[in-house]
């Protein structure tokens, strides 16, 4: 089918060309923001997406960020379909029978332009390609790219699944998120490495509006967002997550996959011990469950990322690794790479040159922006965490055996308490090793 | 083939957790071929003793066959997040595609 065919059995008005400026592979955050911005400015651009629409094969924990976002759609949240703007941050140290508490509470948070929302990626990716296609950018579904083609060395192109599937463009734009098969077939990407990347598994559980603002002490347009870190991976790294949405709650764990695996682990498994961990079981009670999903995390950050561009070619997203693992933020560093490739095509387009060497500008942009600034600080964490597994284990014990001590009251004095904290803890963890810590953990971020 | 991994020392229990009801809840349009293939039977049957993938995949679409000593795979219930082929089989004997376009899962949420 060609894009023109397609495009009126979706009744788009839009004329579409046999030969487009750009073409985008995936629509995900990337994609779409690379699509709606090279529209917006003038560009022909077709999406291609595999799945029924562009956020049905999409999974992410999710929060969505209002700065980045509104970079690439103003004042989105008046329109997006979102669930609630996230008022309240919460970090969990948990043991099999308790939990430490940091929270954080805005009202700053919840007003405009607010700081982020908890939304669901099938839903608001949707309208978000209605976005870039209302721009003028067509969106072509059910359709995966299978390869792309090539001139010598240039990118001219892709190959799809469909009969007479090729389509031609001056420019690639690879948004096929996490596993980069064409990123890696042109040699750009060299996959991601099991050590650097998370499985996680994620539920959503329906509750009705009233007992969600109840249980989770939340108004109607407040929203919650839990970290949750410690006894629940089972000494795997990585965190569990609790999100509130507006009738349901998104519930799910992350673990560094290699580290599951050398254990055989699963992460189901630990999704249901988070879920039976006593305090989180209070807030899920009775809650009824509305879909399940699994999705990898690129973690791997500065150290992993492949070659940004080419002759013809740009990558953006999780396919260019861009995750900021500590913070638990992507689709924002998604957002701004598309609209970084994007403008870099606008320019790309005024001189006709789409070589490795105009495209590389891509590369500049990205590496003085935020994404690759954010990146290179966090540069060491991955292989800190998993060379460190008792970060998420051994620390969240002492921590909280050290808080029960201190509130518990008996015979013993606070000076004896004291006392005994310490013992406790050098005998789990002798000085030499915790200012060894001390310092990996300071080396890591700087 | 005594090139096993130092952590496959022990062998293959089942999943201690079944995601039969998980996947129940979830929105699949299966194709009619397979996207997921082993790439050589003998390695899952002599080499790999534990059978990590079917602990790995989160959709649980591998399972071993105890009397045919083989993996089943059932391709339809696949969630296409990759763990097979990230190192959720840590003899890297999984070739894993995506399905071809329009089908597989369809997350309603996501």
């Amino acid at each position: 089918m060609t894009p023109a065919a397609k495009a009126d059995a979706a009744g788009q008005a839009t004329p579409a060309p046999a030969r487009f400026d750009a073409i985008v592979v995936g629509g995900g955050p990337a994609g779409l923001s690379a699509a709606y911005t090279l529209a917006a400015g003038g560009a022909s651009v077709v999406v291609i997406e595999r799945g029924d629409w562009p956020g049905s094969k999409n999974v992410m924990g999710g929060l969505v960020f209002s700065q980045p976002t509104s970079q690439v759609v103003p004042d989105f949240w008046k329109e997006a379909p979102l669930e609630r703007p996230v008022t309240r941050r919460e970090m969990w140290l948990t043991t099999g029978d308790s939990v430490l508490k940091a929270a954080y509470e805005s009202t700053d948070f919840g007003a405009e332009p607010y700081n982020s929302f908890s939304v669901f990626r099938s839903r608001f990716d949707k309208w978000l390609a209605a976005q870039a296609s209302a721009k003028g950018a067509v969106i072509i579904t059910e359709t995966l790219v299978e390869d792309l083609l090539w001139d010598g060395g240039k990118v001219i192109g892709v190959r799809t699944g469909r009969p007479d599937g090729d389509l031609e463009a001056d420019v690639v734009i690879l948004a096929e998120g996490v596993n980069p098969f064409l990123a890696e077939k042109a040699g750009m990407s060299q996959g991601v490495k099991a050590e650097a990347i998370a499985v996680a598994v994620k539920e959503v559980l329906a509750l009705p509006k009233e007992k969600l603002e109840d249980r989770f002490s939340l108004g109607t347009d407040t929203g919650a967002a839990f970290e949750v870190v410690g006894e629940i991976t089972g000494g795997i790294p990585g965190t569990g997550f609790i999100y509130t949405n507006r009738d349901t709650i998104s519930i799910g764990v992350g673990v560094i996959l290699k580290d599951m695996v050398d254990r055989a682990g699963a992460a189901y498994s630990l999704l249901e011990r988070f879920k039976a961990q006593p305090q989180v079981r209070r807030l899920i009670d009775g809650a009824g469950r509305r879909e399940y999903a699994a999705h990898l995390i690129p973690e791997g950050g500065y150290r992993s990322m492949p070659s940004l561009y080419g002759d013809g070619v740009l990558v953006a997203g999780d396919a260019a690794g861009m995750v900021n693992a500590v913070f638990s933020e992507g689709a924002n560093l998604a957002l701004l790479s598309g609209k970084m490739a994007a403008e870099t095509v606008l320019q790309a387009r005024g001189s006709g040159d789409y070589s490795r060497r105009t495209l590389g500008r891509y590369g500049d942009l990205v590496g003085r922006s935020i994404i690759m600034k954010d990146l290179k600080t966090f540069e060491g964490m991955t292989s800190l965490f998993s060379s460190h597994k008792h970060f998420f284990s051994l620390y969240p014990q002492l921590a909280s055996a050290a808080v029960k001590e201190m509130l518990t009251v008996d015979s013993l004095t606070k000076a004896d308490k004291m006392h005994l904290i310490t013992k406790l803890a050098r005998s789990q963890m002798p000085t030499r090793r915790l200012i060894k810590d001390l310092w990996d953990g300071w080396r890591a971020f700087s | 083939m005594n090139d096993r991994l130092p952590y496959d020392d022990r062998d293959w229990t089942p999943p201690k957790h079944d995601v039969t009801a998980q996947l129940g809840v979830v929105k699949f349009k299966p194709d009619d071929t397979a996207h997921l293939e082993i790439k050589d039977e003998q390695v899952c049957r002599e080499r790999c003793r534990r059978k990590f993938c079917t602990h790995s995949c989160p959709a649980q679409v591998y399972r071993w066959e105890e009397e045919e000593k083989s993996i089943s795979i059932a391709f339809e219930g696949c969630l296409e997040c990759g763990t097979c082929r990230n190192g959720g089989c840590p003899y890297d004997n999984i070739t894993m595609r995506y399905p071809r376009g329009g089908f597989g899962v369809q997350y309603r949420f996501g």
